[in-house]
């Protein structure tokens, strides 16, 4: 967990919170040696998780060994498997790393964290015997399949845990921002989290927790049900940010008649119109090949990219290519 | 930025590009790298331009960030340079160690990570010396480094929220030292740290009047210790945690002399 100060991992043990969730690489390593300071009095109580980025056996398991020098700990309760997205990503190598670490007594259970590519990835792991706990992305901005390959995993009785709950607009909100502050009196924050923890196949969830105000806020958070009202709250929201906000599905690949990469070109306009960086969006938009540079939506008779989310993909592309086109 | 236009592996002879060059955002930048983007995002990311590089099969994973400013990008590095190893005089502050060079230059934050394992502190500085050239910026650190003591002196680094874990303590540097913890946080103007004082007074509840600066206190608290809140002007410091045998008080009147 990415936070402020120990004292909130301490406190958050203390309150109750018994799952917390490193990786070797966060904070250049220095995330995994906070929270094993900060849990040190607490380690028989609580379950601990970190993740390995490696791709080679070997690499793997130099990781975990440094992860728990780092964490001051014999063991890991469950180590991840990073970021993956496609089944061959998750190698027998890798499997046997973890099998290994698992006889040695570093680990107790074995994980695969996942960021995209879920459709396919978890139903995969919800059939493969070696993988004990699937780290996901999940929240209300993903399409209903979700819900059914969570519902696979947790069948097949392995853990689910959920990650990025308080997705799209909400991800990149920060405490003090305009955005945080709107979020936040609407309730929509902790409604994201309800929605999560209303789902009976989802096990526990890793929101972040930047310091005492947001810990106490989620412990609200969890022991209010997801309601009517709260449902209302995230509807206006995804109606809100449905017109502009790509989620990257790909769901529009090769979906243009020109050939377009459609969710590239909405991501540059992104960068110009969500962070103010025109020059980066130009520049990425210049080094499309010539023909989608130069390419005018407004010259088609009708756009054939549907988004299943609802943007307004020409309106969209059009924008783009007033904006950065020479 | 300059470094997103010059940054290709031909900075140092015999390196080739592995891949397509890579760019990112506040938005995407959990596609790259999960959850440690939340670590980049704290410090106020901007954008990400990276490139790897292959030489003799060894690869460079080579990350150019942009933070806005020279303070953020400095708190990043502060953040994730290894506390427990000296860093050197690369931009306004580096770190080589034999897999990955981290290193700040005004608004930039340069990282390479090495594969495979094994020491590769020398082709790391070369690097660093052609990248230290195409990053315009500060090579100075932030002023703010100079009101902690040296002695002592664990870590210390830029927090971007939350000091202390308070989130009225918005933004500040924090020192990491054997007896405690220092931290100085810089508010809006007097009045509004004056504010900040009356609240921080109402959520430790038992507090005691401590003749510093223009106002302060001592309390104790369950998860920061012992604890003594100075304010001088808009400035809040202090110290927590101090350990049995040290003086809280004396040690944040030290502190509020030295800003």
């Amino acid at each position: 967990m990415v936070t402020s100060d120990g004292s909130v991992v301490e406190r958050a043990a203390d309150l109750g919170i018994t799952y917390f969730d490193t990786a070797r690489g966060y904070m250049g390593g220095n995330n995994e040696r906070m929270v094993g300071t900060a849990l040190k009095r607490k380690r028989n109580d609580v379950t601990l998780s970190t993740k390995s980025h490696a791709g080679s056996k070997a690499d793997a398991l130099r990781d975990l060994d440094t992860s728990l020098r780092e964490l001051g700990t014999d063991h890991v309760d469950i180590w991840y498997l990073h970021a993956k997205t496609r089944p061959d990503e998750v190698t027998d190598e890798l499997i046997e790393a973890q099998q290994e670490a698992k006889k040695a007594g570093k680990i107790r259970f074995a994980g695969v964290s996942s960021h995209s590519g879920q459709k396919e990835l978890l139903p995969w792991l919800a059939k493969n015997p070696n993988i004990d706990v699937v780290l996901t992305a999940y929240n209300f901005t993903q399409e209903a399949f979700m819900n059914d390959v969570i519902a696979e995993v947790e069948k097949a009785g392995k853990g689910v845990v959920a990650m990025k709950v308080m997705a799209g607009g909400l991800r990149t909100a920060r405490p003090g921002t305009p955005n945080y502050d709107k979020f936040k009196r609407d309730g929509a924050l902790p409604a994201a989290l309800q929605w999560v923890l209303q789902n009976p196949n989802v096990h526990t969830t890793i929101p972040s927790m930047t310091d005492m105000d947001q810990l106490e806020e989620n412990l609200k958070a969890m022991s209010q049900p997801f309601g009517d009202a709260q449902k209302k709250l995230l509807a206006v929201h995804l109606r809100q940010i449905s017109p502009s906000y790509c989620r990257m599905c790909g769901e529009c690949d090769g979906q243009c008649r020109k050939g377009l990469p459609v969710a590239d070109v909405l991501r540059f306009l992104t960068y110009a119109e969500g962070y103010g960086q025109f020059g980066l969006a130009r520049e990425r938009y210049q080094e499309l090949n010539p023909a989608h540079a130069n390419s005018k939506c407004a010259d088609c008779p009708g756009c054939t990219v549907q988004c299943p989310y609802g943007v307004k993909v020409a309106s969209r592309l059009i924008r783009a290519q007033e904006l950065f086109a020479c | 930025m300059l470094a997103a236009a010059l940054l290709a592996c031909s900075l140092v002879p015999g390196w080739t590009q592995h891949g397509a060059a890579r760019s990112y955002t506040a938005d995407n930048l959990f596609e790259y790298m999960d959850g440690n983007s939340e670590g980049y995002l704290l410090y106020g990311f901007l954008s990400m331009r990276g490139v790897t590089c292959e030489k003799g099969g060894v690869t460079f994973v080579v990350d150019v960030s942009d933070f806005g400013d020279a303070d953020s990008s400095y708190g990043m590095f502060s953040a994730n340079r290894d506390p427990r190893l000296p860093t050197e005089k690369i931009g306004a502050g580096g770190q080589i160690v034999p897999r990955r060079l981290v290193f700040v230059r005004g608004q930039y934050y340069l990282e390479i990570a090495a594969n495979p394992e094994g020491d590769h502190s020398a082709a790391l500085r070369e690097w660093a010396n052609a990248l230290e050239n195409i990053v315009e910026g500060s090579t100075e650190p932030p002023a703010a480094l100079g009101w902690f003591p040296a002695e002592k002196q664990q870590s210390l680094r830029l927090v971007p929220e939350s000091v202390l874990g308070i989130r009225m303590l918005k933004r500040g540097y924090v020192g990491q030292y054997d007896y405690g913890k220092a931290f100085v946080v810089t508010d809006e103007s007097p009045a509004a740290a004056g504010a900040t004082m009356a609240k921080l007074k109402a959520r430790f509840g038992d507090t005691t009047a401590a003749g510093i600066a223009d106002e302060a206190f001592t309390v104790t608290d369950q998860y920061l210790g012992r604890i003594c809140i100075f304010r001088k002007g808009r400035m809040i410091g202090g110290y927590a945690n101090v350990i049995e045998g040290q003086d809280a008080k004396a040690l944040a009147t030290a502190l509020a002399a030295r800003l």
